[in-house]
């Protein structure tokens, strides 16, 4: 182990610190221990100490997603590949896995983003080795045939299949497609439907796709609960200690700024009321620059259900029955995502006009400082009330570590948001929110339905 | 296994957090949290009816290390309460309640009041429970409580309100429902092919023509007659100071109307006849399947810990325990998922457990098929219903058994990972009058034996009467290859092995035996207009 270190002895049980007043004498805002050590071929492995009796969240981080399929006719490979990690290795065939999964009585599953893939396993703390024997053995020996590689092909149709029976889905795919020209997010995470249709066909690239991510140095193990530190430490070197590291480096195509408005419409053949969806790229993530934050703070102001905007449209005029809007944590520039129902098919562009001028508003007008304060209290408050049970302890400080594999950088992030100011909000409401830098597409039903 | 496409459900409006579940590709909009709760819910007596007192009062769950606490006001009320032509009134009563206002704040007053403490308060209603879920940091307690009693004993029923509220409703029927989720859509005309006639029926969130019915006179005297001390059982749990329990009792439930006590005897389902099939015709990218026919069973049953194990070993939600997920999906690559369920069943959020505070007295057992591709939908349902003719008429194993149960020992204990839930477990435990639903499944399957679930299979699971509801684009042509019964192969993307080739060839050519006297396709359009009363 190269390296080892200890971040935030808060105790446990101190959700309480992350309150209002936490956050005006310093406290941090993740209350649990949290213990971290580094094998030496880059395996990073995360402990959080954390009073769920005789229960862990075990989750293995992937720095991997939909944002590493840079070659045309791959996307939805990350995900693809989430499902192909299901289909055993010599030491635990598929039946083998899933018969262990099913005596320790584990809730396993797994789940990919743009940017990371995520497998976790939730069960008894006396199953750590038995977890760890599983999850090692399947991340360095993963072993599949082509059939059953063409065979799971199935169940991603299947998935895009019923993921699309929604128009939001349709929505987005169009939405990211218009918006990026370059960059990988262009395509969403399940991925293309002529790609899956494709995938039965690339069974050596998904070789590939393993050889390439399924490395010790682009993986953080996360483990929190009722568990001996020690033990972790001693069975990380034994179950992982002989990962080999990889040397694959991604090269992203950066997505060049947007110089000119961009607009579409679609039409769903079932029921639906339209659907206004709006993109402006926003920052990658950083715990080092104000942007991101006062974006989210930005975000709560124009979309909370106690924004001016929110009481007009959905209260007072009652012309949308669902707003929501922001921007996700995200290794590259996202998209600023707005999404509106609207309830009369006669005022979408109404309602799309109320939000840029809410936004104009919001570039020249400096927010009162109670305003501002409530948001901040809301943000430290939700992210507290969040974390309530292992799994999604794990879940949350997963996402922070696949961005910069530091722990402490959720609390940096909220030292941020405190000193996110009036001044910061108009700032990046000017700097994002150009009409050069908007994407809009609108659903409405097909005519004659 | 999930392709997190930004994969967040919303409110009718909310501002997105950056982290939300897990990151994700972008922000998604299901519409569906609103829905999806209410989607759940009922009322009647449960494992019986009549005016039992049981199940009212209060279930306190102290954890005083939490520094959260939550506080879930149930009513044994739900959709069973809708009068004729009325439905959805208590799913509009309890929406109102829990986004509306209180006779001292508006809705606008009480989300500022909320926002800064990041609390929350949610509706949820089934067809025999309706619970106001409220949670808070302890720091604000008491504001908190102040706001979610009044909501209870003194709520404002605003006209906005009302109108906001059933808006919402009838759109959830008319564009969600219909047009935006083909698999709640399968779920729901199974619900209705099942309980036609019975006060299931209706869709938890009402009917078109029966929402467009209600007026606001209509909810206040819903909320008079129905959400009383009789009726209620609240629960408490967390952090909470000494002394909370006996306020809530005090300023709760001792300001609550004594009456509507009695609740109308919920009768059993009508005999399904043969195997019926509800086909709803519209442009589906695929084809969604659920089956499912009614059981004399719920957790107060003796054999429900036994029938639990056979439907663990069946299909248990999401896992790849189920021999249906293992033979559909994962041998076959049909679809994304296939499980089976002995009660109604929804998840929590994205985990993969179900709700509480859904409790029914009258349950059923249900077999769901994602979506299929057109193509293989004819194998897929003959493959299931195939599959329950081997469980009912063959069992378990001794293996099979003991492997499911050494699982759902150990898994159940996830069921209460947050407090929260597992005050709803508690409450649930006190409707149906039986222990502490955890600590009974632990007792239970203990004593259990493989010829005890063999046998409550025996006694509660058959394949010959069955509701089969189809979700499909041009269903007529649909049904005619169902009724017409010509064999259906799967095509694969892939040469399988030689047992599967010689188990599809027994699948293909199965019998679905379909009553052609019960067949009935219908436009997507038509669905949840009104119920049809038999």
């Amino acid at each position: 182990m190269s390296w080892k270190h200890r971040i935030s002895a808060a105790a446990a049980l101190v959700l309480a610190a992350v309150t209002a007043a936490g956050a005006q004498d310093g406290r941090e805002v993740f209350p649990f221990p949290v213990t971290t050590f580094e094998l030496d071929n880059g395996l990073k492995v995360v402990g959080v100490d954390y009073d769920s009796p005789g229960i862990i969240a075990y989750y293995t981080v992937v720095r991997t997603g939909s944002r590493n399929e840079v070659e045309p006719g791959f996307s939805g490979y990350a995900h693809f590949f989430e499902h192909m990690m299901f289909r055993g290795t010599e030491k635990y065939p598929t039946d083998a896995y899933n018969a262990v999964v099913k005596r320790i009585g584990a809730d396993s599953n797994a789940f990919t983003t743009s940017d990371w893939t995520t497998y976790y396993i939730v069960a008894s703390s006396d199953a750590l080795e038995t977890i760890m024997d599983l999850e090692s053995d399947r991340f360095r020996n993963l072993q599949y045939s082509e059939d059953d590689f063409r065979t799971e092909a199935g169940a991603i149709l299947g998935e895009y299949n019923l993921n699309f029976s929604n128009p939001v889905s349709l929505l987005r795919e169009r939405l990211h497609d218009l918006a990026y020209t370059t960059h990988p997010y262009k395509h969403t995470t399940i991925g293309l439907l002529e790609d899956i249709r494709e995938m039965p066909n690339h069974y050596d690239y998904s070789l590939q796709f393993y050889d390439r991510y399924y490395r010790p140095e682009n993986c953080i193990v996360v483990v929190v609960g009722d568990f001996d530190q020690d033990e972790l430490e001693r069975l990380a070197a034994e179950y992982y200690g002989g990962w080999e590291r990889g040397s694959f480096e991604p090269e992203i195509p950066q997505e060049p700024p947007q110089t000119e408005a961009r607009s579409a419409r679609i039409t769903w053949p079932n029921p639906t009321l339209p659907f206004l969806m709006m993109g402006y790229h926003a920052p990658a993530f950083s715990d080092q620059r104000i942007d991101m934050p006062a974006l989210d703070v930005l975000s709560q102001l124009l979309f909370s259900e106690t924004s001016p905007l929110f009481r007009k449209l959905y209260l007072e005029e009652q012309v949308v029955d669902a707003l929501q809007g922001g921007a996700l944590d995200s290794r590259d520039s996202p998209l600023f995502t707005i999404i509106a129902r609207i309830t009369d098919p006669t005022r979408i562009e109404y309602v799309r006009d109320a939000v840029i001028d809410e936004i104009e508003r919001l570039k020249t007008e400096p927010v009162d400082e109670e305003v501002l304060a409530a948001t901040k209290s809301h943000m430290r408050y939700g992210f507290a009330m969040g974390l309530d049970n292992p799994g999604g302890i794990a879940r949350t400080l997963g996402h922070y570590l696949q961005l910069t594999e530091d722990p402490a950088t959720v609390n940096r992030v909220y030292e941020l948001y405190d000193a996110v100011s009036p001044e910061d909000v108009m700032m990046v409401a000017d700097a994002y929110f150009a009409d050069t830098n908007r994407t809009v597409v609108i659903l409405t039903q097909e005519e004659g339905q | 296994m999930t392709a997190l496409a930004g994969g967040r459900e919303i409110a009718p409006a909310a501002s997105m957090r950056r982290i939300a579940a897990g990151g994700g590709s972008g922000p998604a909009v299901v519409l569906g949290v609103v829905f999806t709760v209410l989607a759940g819910v009922a009322a009647a007596g449960c494992g019986a009816s009549g005016s039992s007192a049981e199940g009212s009062g209060v279930v306190a769950l102290a954890t005083p290390n939490s520094p959260l606490v939550t506080l879930r006001i149930g009513f044994r009320t739900g959709s069973v309460d809708d009068p004729a032509g009325k439905n959805g009134l208590n799913a509009l009563t309890a929406l109102t309640m829990g986004r509306g206002g209180t006779e001292a704040l508006s809705f606008q007053e009480i989300t500022e009041a909320l926002y800064p403490w990041s609390a929350s308060i949610r509706a949820q209603a089934d067809k025999e429970m309706t619970v106001l879920v409220g949670e808070v940091h302890r720091d604000h307690l008491e504001p908190f409580f102040a706001i979610v009693r009044d909501l209870v004993v003194a709520p404002r029923f605003d006209e906005s309100d009302f109108v906001r509220n059933r808006d919402f409703l009838t759109n959830t029927v008319v564009s969600t429902l219909r047009g935006s989720d083909d698999e709640e859509l399968g779920k729901e005309a199974l619900n209705a092919l099942l309980y036609a006639g019975h006060p299931y029926e209706s869709p938890t969130v009402g009917t078109e023509e029966g929402l467009a019915a209600l007026t606001l006179d209509d909810v206040r005297a819903f909320h008079r007659e129905h959400y009383t001390r009789a009726r209620a059982l609240v629960g408490v749990a967390g952090g909470y100071p000494d002394g909370f329990v006996e306020r809530v009792e005090q300023e709760i439930l001792d300001r609550l109307p004594d009456a509507g006590g009695e609740r109308a005897p919920l009768p059993a389902p009508r005999a399904l006849d043969g195997r019926e099939l509800l086909l709803v015709d519209k442009d589906a990218i695929a084809t969604a399947i659920s089956i499912g026919f009614p059981i004399d069973l719920t957790r107060a049953g003796d054999d429900f810990h036994a029938l639990m194990v056979a439907n663990s070993y069946f299909g248990e939600h999401r896992t790849f325990n189920g021999l249906l997920m293992n033979k559909m999906r994962g041998q076959r690559g049909l679809n994304y998922g296939d499980y089976s369920y002995i009660e109604n069943f929804i998840q929590d959020g994205g985990s993969r457990l179900p709700i509480p505070n859904i409790p029914r007295g009258r349950q059923f057992f249900s077999i769901w098929i994602r979506p299929v591709p057109h193509h293989n939908a004819h194998f897929a349902l003959r493959q299931a219903i195939r599959e329950l003719h081997v469980l009912v008429d063959e069992g378990l194993s001794a293996e099979d058994f003991e492997a499911t149960r050494e699982f759902l020992l150990n898994y159940s204990k996830l069921y209460v990972q947050t407090t929260s839930r597992r005050l709803g477990y508690h409450m649930d435990s006190a409707v149906y009058g039986a222990g502490y639903f955890i600590d009974e499944i632990q007792r239970r399957l203990t004593a259990l034996t493989v010829d005890d679930v063999n046998a409550a299979i025996r006694r509660h699971l058959q394949y010959d009467d069955l509701a089969i509801a189809v979700v499909t684009r041009d269903a007529d042509a649909f049904r005619d290859a169902l009724l017409a019964g010509e064999p259906s192969p799967a095509t694969y993307n892939t040469a399988v092995t030689e047992e599967i080739q010689a188990e599809d060839a027994l699948i293909e050519g199965f019998d679905l035996a379909i009553n052609p006297e019960r067949v009935r396709v219908v436009p997507v359009e038509e669905m949840f207009r009104a119920v049809t009363a038999g």
